[in-house]
């Protein structure tokens, strides 16, 4: 009876150890790798946000050196923080975002005049709401004339 | 059943006493920081890809960030500031403002006199720095708002 009592002892008591050395392991590791991913993945919108803005920039100088008539679609993948897109002067592309530390602003420079939409625009600013939206977006770019290009969400 | 009454009570007394036990190693293992697992993260540097941050050093009494610009066009910083998400922020001597930035070219900012915000040597701090500035060939002059944040260790001296 003893031996059996003290047996069932040993038994819980190891598990019980066994469940307190998994917690001590996953607790930790649970915290730094949140930690980790949640920094990876603010660097991995960023760096998402350039390519974006760099192929609409890279894209439009090529359509308006192409002539009036050029046009182009690019299928681009909008990441889910951005606020707005707005281009200011016809020379800059800027995405508002959000991160984890505050809102910030990306800003793309175009050696080209850029604009969009003319309902969208109000003196020196555009607005381009639909490049906003997160998921694949389909922008259209387009050399209006000979001094613009145009920079559309269809 | 007096015998028995005893064998519960010396039992829960028991279980009482290993609780009490418990619970004062763990508030005495998180006064020590032992549950502080931050400190295990590495030290870090966030900005966006068109400010990259080459380095960052955190001593007794200052920050030194080292940015590049990125951006393709020379600006102008019109302001930057420092601080965290503490009661009392950190207040520091940021540098001069205005002053222009080339494109391609990198920039030490030094934040002096910094006090405040829990910042002490040897400790881990997270701080969040902010910076407007305007590109000097776009016409109109839009200022633009940028934020990092530097995650790291106070030096000790």
């Amino acid at each position: 009876m003893g031996k059996s009592y003290l047996a069932k002892c040993q038994v819980s008591m190891e598990y019980l150890l066994i469940v307190a050395l998994t917690f001590v392991i996953i607790v930790p590791t649970t915290y730094l790798f949140y930690n980790y991913s949640r920094e990876s993945s603010q660097e991995i919108v960023d760096a998402q946000i350039t390519n974006l803005g760099r192929s609409v920039v890279d894209s439009s100088e090529t359509i308006f050196y192409s002539g009036k008539g050029s046009k182009t679609l690019l299928d681009l993948n909008v990441p889910d923080s951005i606020d707005s897109v707005i281009i200011i002067d016809g020379k800059e592309l800027v995405f508002n975002i959000t991160t984890t530390f505050g809102v910030s602003e990306i800003v793309f420079f175009s050696s080209v005049n850029i604009t969009t939409i003319s309902s969208n625009c109000e003196l020196n600013v555009c607005k381009i709401p639909k490049l906003s939206r997160s998921g694949l977006q389909k922008v259209k770019i387009e050399a209006i004339n000979k001094d613009s290009v145009s920079i559309e969400v269809i | 059943m007096r015998r028995k009454s005893q064998a519960a009570l010396e039992f829960l007394t028991t279980y009482a006493w290993a609780f009490i036990i418990i619970a004062i190693t763990i508030t005495a293992l998180y006064y020590f920081g032992i549950f502080d697992f931050s400190r295990y993260l590495p030290q870090k540097c966030t900005f966006p890809s068109q400010f990259r941050c080459l380095d960052f050093s955190l001593r007794p009494d200052e920050v030194r960030i080292k940015l590049v610009n990125n951006l393709g066009e020379d600006i102008q910083v019109t302001s930057i500031d420092i601080t965290n998400d503490a009661s009392t922020p950190i207040s520091c001597t940021a540098p001069s403002t205005p002053f222009s930035w080339t494109h391609a070219t990198d920039q030490n900012l030094i934040f002096a006199s910094c006090s405040g915000g829990a910042y002490i040597p040897d400790t881990r701090v997270e701080l969040k720095i902010s910076m407007s500035y305007y590109a000097i060939n776009t016409p109109s002059k839009p200022i633009h708002l940028v934020n990092g944040k530097i995650n790291g260790k106070v030096l000790s001296s």
